[in-house]
């Protein structure tokens, strides 16, 4: 199946990991991605807190080239340009007026008819399929992950709606068990991590990722999974910070689930994290963890 | 701490409610004070008592100096766990934003010096190339820090900008997470069109 493809901004630079994981699981589950041509940033949350009006524009050039190649569904793996992206659409299509504004100036008009899906819910909805369930699947031993799932997964600025529940999504933990890991139930899957806030207001941010991690931590968890781009920048660089900050002794990997679900079928710890373009030692937990765990 | 009782200025209260509900789309009046936003908020334990809905009965009651300096209006993440648990479905997060907005057009500093600089350093590279590589956009973030110091001659403050900057820089680049190549969209004119339209825009 043919799938337009937004990766975003961070997808090309700090989580370009997440970018190639991506497109590798995709490909082993017949997912072509077709990466939208010339597509520019959403605004992230920057845009909204200086002009409202380009915080919904920019979004809205992306969807007209989306429309524009055919295709039914856009896949977007970053959940800060999944969530702009999909407010954006139902804001046009709640304001007529302003579509009209908007689609004057651009030259892939905007209509309204591709489906907006995060990476995740792809993901949640091909597991489910016959196909998968003919694959073979490799067993992972020994992970206990907690899933975390931050806060632009499945709470917006305006009403849209999404498949997960709001307060205790399940899509990432039926993704892990689809391929034989059980995940944690804990605690704090959708409390903020602070976002950009680590860079003007670190006091807060850091508080909240201590408070994910203490609480993962003591019900014993050896790893996060995440699909946010921001969460996992957050909490892993930020890691020895906030840690030593509130003193927990613990240090835990965190993987974006594209890893796992790529390990369990069949793609090598190299695959997924080949040379030194990309970052994180997660694989290696144990060593991570040291003697605490 | 500082939790002293609102003041109602009844002349402000009408037009400063009115202006609040417009540029944030939220129908603030439906608050009851249920106070489910106040037990979700993740930053209300620093924020001397200011929870989302006392945030609105400030609003409310056009006490807008309060509303426009108080804590919760600067440290407010954008998280929206209030909006999701509100019965009335007011997404207080969109007030705060709205809050911060209107505070900077008055010409009120931001809690965090930093805040104002960073969207607007991220904000302004994504209109000029199209996307953000993120070595220019920090790039740009910290000439605007170190412009703002060198206006109030603070030098001290620009050699720590410099060292804490670059100490970032290191970091990621430890991490393999900077990267050097650069890239951009070409839908630079139609963005910067749709940009002009913005222009005077108080809401979308």
């Amino acid at each position: 199946m043919d799938l337009a493809y937004y990766p975003g901004c961070s997808l090309y630079q700090s989580a370009k990991l997440y970018n190639h994981q991506t497109k590798l699981v995709f490909g082993i589950l017949d997912l072509k991605l077709k990466e939208l041509e010339d597509w520019s940033c959403c605004g992230a949350t920057s845009a909204g807190k200086i002009n409202d009006f380009m915080a919904v524009a920019l979004p809205a050039r992306n969807l007209g080239i989306a429309e524009s190649t055919g295709l039914a569904e856009l896949v977007i793996p970053c959940s800060a340009c999944y969530s702009r992206t999909l407010v954006a659409q139902k804001q046009l299509e709640d304001f007529p007026l302003l579509k009209n504004e908007i689609n004057i100036e651009l030259s892939n008009k905007v209509k309204g008819v591709i489906k907006v899906s995060s990476a995740l819910e792809v993901l949640e909805k091909t597991i489910s399929g016959s196909k998968f369930k003919s694959m073979s699947l490799r067993k992972l031993e020994g992970y206990n992950p907690a899933c975390y799932y931050g806060c632009m997964n499945t709470r917006f600025p305006y009403d849209v709606l999404i498949a997960d529940n709001v307060e205790n999504p399940q899509s990432m933990e039926t993704v892990l068990k689809a391929i034989g890991v059980t995940p944690l139930d804990w605690n704090y899957k959708t409390l903020c991590c602070g976002a950009s806030s680590i860079i003007y207001n670190p006091e807060s941010a850091l508080d909240l990722m201590a408070k994910i991690m203490r609480d993962a931590v003591s019900r014993g968890a050896d790893c996060f999974v995440v699909n946010c781009p921001m969460c996992q920048m957050n909490m892993e660089s930020q890691q020895d910070q906030f840690c030593e900050k509130h003193g927990i002794k613990e240090r835990l990997p965190v993987y974006f689930i594209t890893e796992l679900l790529g390990l369990a079928l069949g793609l090598s710890k190299e695959d997924l994290q080949p040379g030194d373009n990309l970052f994180i030692d997660g694989m290696d937990w144990t060593q991570l963890c040291g003697d605490s765990v | 701490m500082d939790n002293k009782a609102f003041e109602f200025n009844p002349q402000a209260a009408d037009v400063f409610t009115r202006e609040v509900t417009a540029r944030s789309g939220q129908d603030i009046t439906a608050c009851y004070q249920c106070k489910r936003c106040a037990s979700g908020c993740p930053v209300a334990e620093d924020t001397d008592m200011v929870t989302p809905n006392r945030l609105i009965r400030m609003v409310v009651l056009g006490d807008i100096e309060n509303a426009l300096t108080n804590k919760l209006t600067w440290k407010c993440l954008f998280c929206h766990t209030c909006g999701t648990r509100c019965p009335n479905n007011i997404k207080t997060g969109r007030i705060a934003d709205t809050l911060k907005k209107m505070a900077l057009d008055a010409g009120i500093d931001p809690q965090q010096p930093e805040y104002k600089n960073f969207h607007r350093a991220f904000f302004n590279y994504s209109l000029r190339h199209g996307r953000i590589n993120e070595i220019g956009m920090m790039g740009e973030f910290q000439l605007r820090n170190m412009w703002d110091h060198l206006k109030k001659r603070n030098y001290i403050a620009i050699l720590s900008e410099i060292v804490g900057k670059s100490t970032l820089a290191w970091e990621m680049f430890k991490q393999n997470r900077l990267q050097l190549s650069y890239h951009s969209s070409k839908g630079r004119d139609e963005i910067s069109r749709l940009y002009k339209k913005s222009a005077g825009r108080k809401w979308i």
